[in-house]
C-alpha cells in the first residue's frame, strides 16, 4: 500500500543562527551578507538519508513536493524517485509566501502527512494554511524549535516518519508556538501559543488482559484527565481555577462544558466562566476577590515548558500570590514520552529556584493517576 | 411474543470479538490433553513445556495428589458456603497455620485466588484521602484492585527507589495513608523488586508495603519461602501476597503478615466474604505442597540448577537474556515478527514457549519468554537448547 508524504523545505531556515541572528524572518539579506550558509537542505538530506536507511518499505512512498531547493533537490540528492512536484517557487530567493502558496497546493490533494524542514517560523507559516487538515512533522533546522510538531533531531524525525508509515504512531494534537521576532532580536523571550496543529504522537496503551494491550486514543486519555479535573473542581468549590492555554486544557474544558480560550487564560469559578482571556493585571485583580486559586496547566510546545513560554500572564507576582503548591500540571502520557523533562523560566530567579529545589513535579496523567517528572529551570 | 426491534442487545458480542480478531488480539486457547507436565500434550502435540508457572512441577507430585484425594474423601467435594458463613473447614485453617509458619509471619489468610486478594484487599487498605504508589510494571490484578479504590494513584519508575522517594516526599504532605505496592518478581523480565530498600524507605515515611509475590513464592528465598526470605526481611513487609497457582502447583491466593492484618482482611475483603471457599481437595493439596517444600529441598534446587544451566547455554550461543534474576528467562529477539516466527517454529520442533511483543515490552525488545521447570531433565534442556540454537541461526538472531 502506498503512502503519500508531502515534503517541503524552507531553504533559508536556520541561516540566522550561524551569524548570531535569531530567526531569518526579516533578516535574510543581513544573514547572507554576514556569510550564512543554508543548513535546511543539509538537515533535510540528513533526515531523508536516515529514513532510507532504516525503512525497508520506503519505495512505497510517493513524495509530493516543490521544485528546486524547496524539496525536489533534496529528494533527488538521496536518489528518491517517486516524486510529484506540485509547486514551483517564484524568483531566486524563496519567502514565507512560497511556503504558504505551496501549502495551498498540498491541500488540493492532501498527503497523509506533511514533512517540512525549517524552524518555528516555517511551522507557523504552514499551519496558517494547513490548520488541522494534514498532520505535520518538522525536521528541526531553524534557530528556534518550540513547536510540538518537530522531531528532536533529524534522526529522531526519520524514525518518527518510518513509524508513522508503519502505523505505529498515531495522529494527535501538537502546539505551534510563536516567538515575537522583534523582541527576540533585542534579547527578550516572548513565546506564545499560536495554534493547535495535528502532529504525530506515540499512542497510549492500556492493558486489557494479562498479555493483551489496546491503544487508546488521545481523546480517551483526555476524558480521564477531564474527569480528574472535574473532581478537583467539585472538591474545591470555593476556589477559583485558572485554565491556561493549550490543546490539553482546551479539550478538558470542552469536555466539562466550560467555555475556554485556546490561546489564553480563563478564570473559572464553580465550573462557570468568570473572566475570559485574562491578562496579568486582571488576574491580580481577581486574586483579591478569590485568594484561594489553583492554576491548571499543561506543558506546551516541544521543550516541555510549563511556565515561561506561553502562559506569560502567569507572572512571578501571580505565581507567588497563588503559591506553587496550587499548580496542577496535567499531561497525556504520549506527551511525556517526548518531553520527559519539564521546564520553568518565570523570569524570576528566586521563583525558578523554588521550583527546581524540588527537582521534580507531580504530573497528572490519568484519572487520579500521577507520576513524578523531572523539572529544570532553563532559559535557552 | 413480541419481537424486539428497539435494539439488538447482543450485537456487540460478535462485533467486539470480530474487532479483536481483526487486530489479532483474540486469545487462541491451546488445549492441554495431558496435565501440565514437563512434557505436555498441547493441541495434540508433545512438547517441552516452557511456559507454565508450575515451576517446581508440584502439580504432578504424588504427595499433592494424595493430599487432594485424602481431603476429598474426608471432607467431600465442595465446601458448601462462603468462608464467612459456614464454609470455613478445619482444613482451611490448617493451611493458614502451616503457611504462616512457612512464611515466618504471625498469621496468614487464604483467598480463592491471587486475583481475589488483589481485587478484594487493596480497595480496603486505602480510600479517599489516601494514595497508592505503584511500580509502573505492576500486574493487571493489582491495577484492577487499585481501580476499585477511591484513593489517588501515583506511579514510580520500574524498580527505581529514588523515583519512589520523590513520590513519597510529595505524598507525605498530602495524604492520610500511603500504600506502596510492587510485584516481587516481575513476570515479563524475571527481575526482582528491591523490597529491602522499599521497606526501609516506607518505614521512613510511615507508608504501608504490599508485595505481590506470585512468581517468587516457592522460587526465591531459602526453600522457596519467597521475597521476604530472599532479602531476609521476613515479617517486615506489611502485606506479603502470593498464590498457590504457580510454584505451589495448586490454586489459591494468600496473604501473610500480622494477625491485625488478617483480622482486618477477612472482615473487609468482599471477594473473600462473598465467594465460595476452596474445595477440600484444594486445601489438601496446598497442605501437601507446603510439606514438600519444607521437607524436599531438591525441587527448588533443581529449578535453580536448570535455570542456571539454561541461561548459561543460551548466553553462550549469543542470545540476549536481559536482566532476569529468576527462572523467568526472556530470550530477546528484537523484532516482533521474528519473535512470533521463532515461537511457531519452536512449537513445530517440540518446544512450547510464547512470544511477548510490543506493547508489553518495548518495540525493539520482542522476546520469547521461557519459564523453567524443576521436572525437566538435562536431556530435555539440551533438546530445547538445540532447537533454540538451530532456529536462532536460521532466523539470524544469533
Ligand atoms: C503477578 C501476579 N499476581 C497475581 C496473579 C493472580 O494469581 P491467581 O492465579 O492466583 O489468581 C498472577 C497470575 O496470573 C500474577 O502473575
Amino acid at each position: 500500500m502506498s503512502v503519500k508524504i508531502g515534503f517541503i523545505v524552507n531553504p533559508i531556515a536556520g541561516m540566522g543562527g550561524r551569524v548570531g541572528l535569531k530567526g531569518t524572518d526579516d533578516v535574510v539579506d543581513k544573514a547572507v551578507k554576514l556569510g550564512a550558509h543554508p543548513i535546511a537542505r543539509l538537515k533535510a538530506e540528513e533526515m531523508l538519508h536516515e529514513f532510507s536507511a532504516i525503512s525497508v518499505n520506503h519505495h512505497d512512498v510517493v513524495w509530493v513536493t516543490c521544485d528546486d531547493d524547496m524539496g525536489k533537490n533534496e529528494l533527488e540528492a538521496i536518489g528518491i524517485k517517486n516524486i510529484q512536484i506540485v509547486y514551483a517557487p517564484k524568483g531566486s530567493r524563496t519567502s514565507a509566501n512560497d511556503t504558504k502558496n505551496a501549502c495551498k497546493k498540498f491541500l488540493e490533494s492532501p498527503p497523509d502527512l506533511l514533512v517540512f524542514c525549517g524552524g518555528d517560523g516555517t511551522a507557523r507559516d504552514i499551519f496558517t494554511i494547513i490548520d488541522k487538515k494534514i498532520p505535520l512533522l518538522g525536521i528541526p533546522a531553524g534557530v528556534k524549535m518550540h513547536s510540538g510538531v518537530f522531531g528532536i533531531t533529524t534522526n529522531a524525525t526519520a524514525k518518527m516518519l518510518q513509524e508513522f508509515i508503519n502505523k505505529q504512531l498515531t495522529v494527535g494534537d501538537a502546539e505551534i508556538m510563536d516567538l515575537d521576532e522583534e523582541l527576540y532580536r533585542k534579547g527578550e523571550w516572548k513565546v506564545r501559543l499560536y495554534g493547535i496543529a495535528k502532529g504525530i504522537i506515540e499512542p497510549t496503551y492500556i492493558q486489557v488482559g494479562k498479555t493483551c494491550f489496546e491503544s487508546v486514543s488521545d481523546d480517551e486519555v483526555k476524558d480521564e484527565l477531564a474527569e480528574h479535573v472535574n473532581d478537583e473542581l467539585e472538591k474545591h468549590k470555593d476556589w477559583m481555577f485558572l485554565f491556561c492555554s493549550g490543546g490539553t486544557i482546551d479539550s478538558i474544558a470542552k469536555k466539562l462544558n466550560i467555555e475556554h480560550t485556546l490561546l489564553g487564560i480563563d478564570a473559572i469559578y464553580q465550573k462557570t466562566l468568570l473572566a475570559k482571556d485574562v491578562n496579568e493585571e486582571q488576574i491580580l485583580q481577581l486574586l483579591k476577590k478569590y485568594p484561594k486559586t489553583k492554576i491548571l496547566l499543561s506543558p506546551i510546545g516541544a521543550q516541555g515548558f510549563i511556565l515561561g513560554r506561553g502562559n506569560l500572564q502567569l507572572s512571578p507576582e501571580v505565581i507567588n500570590k497563588i503559591g506553587i503548591e496550587n499548580i496542577i500540571v496535567v499531561a497525556t502520557p504520549s506527551k511525556l514520552i517526548h518531553t520527559p523533562i519539564l521546564r520553568v523560566d518565570t523570569g524570576d530567579k528566586r521563583l525558578d529556584h523554588r521550583f527546581t529545589n524540588q527537582g521534580y513535579l507531580m504530573v497528572v496523567i490519568g484519572y487520579r493517576l500521577s507520576r513524578v517528572v523531572k523539572l529544570q529551570t532553563n532559559s535557552f | 411474543m413480541t419481537q424486539i426491534t428497539k435494539r439488538n442487545p447482543n450485537k456487540f458480542l460478535k462485533d467486539e470479538f470480530d474487532e479483536l480478531v481483526r487486530n489479532h488480539l483474540e486469545w487462541n486457547i491451546r488445549i492441554l490433553e495431558s496435565g501440565s507436565k514437563p512434557h505436555s500434550i498441547v493441541n495434540g502435540k508433545e512438547v517441552i513445556m516452557l511456559c507454565s508457572n508450575n515451576y517446581l512441577n508440584l502439580s504432578n507430585h504424588p504427595r499433592l495428589i494424595q493430599g487432594a484425594i485424602d481431603a476429598a474423601k474426608k471432607y467431600g467435594a465442595g465446601s458448601g458456603s462462603v468462608r464467612g458463613i459456614a464454609g470455613t473447614l478445619k482444613i482451611h485453617t490448617e493451611v493458614e497455620k502451616r503457611l504462616a509458619k512457612f512464611k515466618r509471619t504471625e498469621s496468614s489468610l487464604i483467598y480463592q485466588t491471587g486475583f481475589a486478594v488483589n481485587s478484594g484487599l487493596i480497595p480496603q487498605l486505602v480510600g479517599e484521602g489516601d494514595v497508592v504508589i505503584s511500580d509502573e510494571l505492576n500486574h493487571g490484578s493489582i491495577i484492577d484492585g487499585v481501580r476499585l479504590t477511591k484513593a489517588d494513584r501515583a506511579i514510580f519508575k520500574h524498580r527505581d527507589v529514588s523515583d519512589l522517594e520523590r513520590v513519597l516526599k510529595d505524598a507525605d504532605k498530602k495524604y492520610r495513608r500511603i500504600l506502596i505496592i510492587s510485584d516481587g518478581v516481575f513476570s515479563m523480565d524475571g527481575d526482582i523488586a528491591p523490597m529491602d530498600k522499599i521497606v526501609k524507605l516506607a518505614n521512613e515515611f510511615g507508608a504501608m508495603t504490599y508485595v505481590d509475590d506470585a512468581h517468587g513464592e516457592g522460587v526465591i528465598g531459602e526453600d522457596g519461602r519467597g521475597i521476604g526470605a530472599h532479602f531476609h526481611i521476613e515479617g517486615k513487609i506489611d502485606v506479603e501476597m502470593g498464590t498457590f497457582s504457580k510454584a505451589f502447583g495448586v490454586v489459591g491466593g494468600l496473604i501473610a503478615g500480622s494477625q491485625d492484618l488478617v483480622n482486618f482482611a477477612y472482615n473487609k475483603s468482599r471477594t473473600w466474604l462473598l465467594s465460595g471457599s476452596h474445595p477440600p481437595a484444594v486445601s489438601g493439596a496446598q497442605l501437601a505442597a507446603i510439606d514438600v517444600l519444607e521437607t524436599e529441598p531438591e525441587h527448588v534446587r533443581r529449578l535453580w540448577d536448570n535455570t542456571k544451566y539454561f541461561k548459561k547455554e543460551l548466553n553462550s550461543y549469543g542470545f540476549n537474556t536481559g536482566g532476569s534474576e529468576t527462572p523467568i528467562t526472556p530470550v530477546i529477539v528484537g523484532d516482533a515478527g521474528k519473535a512470533k516466527e521463532l515461537s511457531n517454529k519452536l512449537y513445530d520442533e517440540g518446544v512450547f514457549a510464547l512470544p511477548i511483543v510490543f506493547p508489553m515490552v518495548a518495540r525493539d525488545k520482542a522476546r520469547i519468554r521461557t519459564m523453567m521447570n524443576a521436572g525437566l531433565t538435562k536431556k530435555d534442556l539440551d533438546f530445547a537448547l538445540d532447537k533454540f540454537e538451530k532456529l536462532g541461526k536460521q532466523l539470524s538472531i544469533i
